[in-house]
């Protein structure tokens, strides 16, 4: 790691010795000075924001260019600031069969959220209807076709909600990183390289779009360009699975200041559902 | 090896929340994948980011496969997936990811080979996705159960899939 961090160290160095080389070239043989210059500030600039953010100095370290961690960064913290907010989202699932065969499953949501500790998502437009609860005391399941609903005493900020579910009620949110305030941490922590691929545009929305790779993830998004860096696609890709299997979301129709009540993220049940139980986890199927 | 390519394999846990995830439930799974077989790998595809990097838990995978009405019997096999030393070796080779997925099926298969012969009843705790044919709903003590042939099942949340467990009312 240390190694690395020298290597990336160096390569910085060297490069803006060579713009700057550049930039004294230029200025002798070139009419129009202000582009180096404008090149070598930035570059100024990037070495600034490194210093002044320890996580993206510590991402950088890890092999994730400089300009993939500043907008990765602008993303989470802008997302951060926003207290209240509803996304929908636009899901496909993979699985491999045995066979090696890849199916996908899509499915749509509607996803409310209330910082510092309330969210509700329901599924939409689906053959299967399925509402999550967070009040910031209770996490609920509810299936309204079945009739079945489970509630269990939840933690009290959507960031440890997140982690509960997934470690203690196999719930599991891939985007759900996304929306917690250590986003950035979580996301970066084990990257070993991420880099800006390019412009893009996802549903007329144009956006940066960054790859990163996590160990056995490699994982991509795509953040609005301009004044309002909202996560509008993000794919993760499972590289421990036979054939990869990807996990793909668009986010679309944000609203920043939805108009809704505390209780909406309350959940009571209606007449006639039965309340029942989670397996608890680890628990497997037949046991012979 | 037969039974356990008819055995359906599910991966709780999918997905949820904020992403919207989920997976499908088990009797969509069912239409969608007639030919049931058994899925490779658990997760199916990565919780999360950081799910991958921060868990901790040993996660397992249940699974189970109810033969359709067609099948005299209602053999089950079940398929343990188990994910956690992957999941915490970020370093996973390519060497080590095809073991793994051998290991795996070899699993399934020595589940399936074991599981229950014709007709009987299942070990109390037997996970399945769906209900045999022909139950009946019965209550004890507050908890509603199907009966199904030798069996009492449960409803329960498996993550955030809808599955039946095997019980004694």
């Amino acid at each position: 790691m240390p190694a690395a961090a020298d290597d990336r160290g160096a390569h910085n160095w060297t490069s803006e010795q060579d713009t700057t080389m550049r930039n004294q070239a230029m200025k002798y043989i070139s009419p129009v000075g202000a582009m180096p210059s404008l090149a070598t500030a930035a570059a100024i600039g990037s070495m600034m924001l490194a210093l002044m953010l320890p996580g993206t100095a510590r991402a950088q370290a890890a092999g994730v260019d400089l300009d993939a961690a500043k907008i990765l960064k602008r993303m989470t913290d802008y997302v951060g600031t926003l207290q209240r907010f509803s996304v929908d989202t636009s899901n496909t699932l993979e699985v491999v069969l045995v066979s090696g065969q890849k199916i996908q499953f899509t499915s749509a949501s509607r996803n409310t959220v209330q910082r510092p500790n309330k969210l509700r998502s329901e599924r939409i437009g689906d053959l299967i209807s399925q509402s999550f609860y967070y009040d910031g005391r209770t996490f609920t399941i509810f299936n309204p076709g079945d009739g079945y609903y489970v509630t269990v005493p939840a933690p009290n900020t959507i960031d440890a909600m997140v982690d509960f579910a997934r470690d203690s009620l196999d719930v599991i949110a891939p985007a759900g990183d996304l929306i917690t305030m250590d986003a950035f941490d979580r996301l970066t922590d084990d990257a070993t390289s991420g880099f800006v691929v390019g412009k893009s545009v996802v549903g007329g929305v144009r956006c940066d779009h960054l790859a990163f790779r996590s160990g056995v993830v490699d994982w991509q998004i795509w953040i609005e360009d301009g004044d309002k860096p909202l996560p509008r696609k993000y794919v993760i890709t499972s590289l421990d699975v036979d054939q990869a299997p990807q996990f793909e979301q668009l986010l679309s129709n944000w609203s920043l200041d939805p108009a809704v009540e505390a209780r909406y993220f309350e959940f009571t049940p209606p007449p006639g559902v039965k309340a029942i139980e989670f397996l608890p986890v680890g628990t497997a199927g037949a046991k012979p | 090896m037969i039974s356990s390519r008819k055995a359906i394999a599910y991966g709780a846990a999918f997905v949820v929340l904020f992403s919207a995830e989920v997976a499908p439930e088990a009797p969509l799974g069912l239409r969608l994948v007639p030919e049931a077989q058994a899925i490779v790998g658990a997760p199916l595809t990565p919780g999360s980011v950081a799910g991958v990097a921060r868990r901790t838990t040993r996660r397992t995978v249940a699974v189970v496969g109810t033969e359709e009405a067609s099948e005299a019997s209602a053999q089950q096999a079940a398929v343990t997936q188990q994910q956690a030393a992957t999941a915490q070796q970020q370093s996973a080779t390519a060497a080590q990811q095809s073991a793994t997925a051998q290991q795996q099926t070899a699993a399934a298969q020595q589940q399936a080979a074991a599981a229950p012969a014709s007709g009987g009843a299942l070990p109390l705790g037997t996970v399945v996705p769906s209900l045999p044919a022909d139950c009946s709903t019965t209550t004890a003590g507050g908890v509603e159960y199907y009966k199904c042939g030798a069996n009492y099942y449960r409803t329960a949340f498996q993550g955030s899939n809808l599955v039946y467990v095997t019980a004694q009312p």
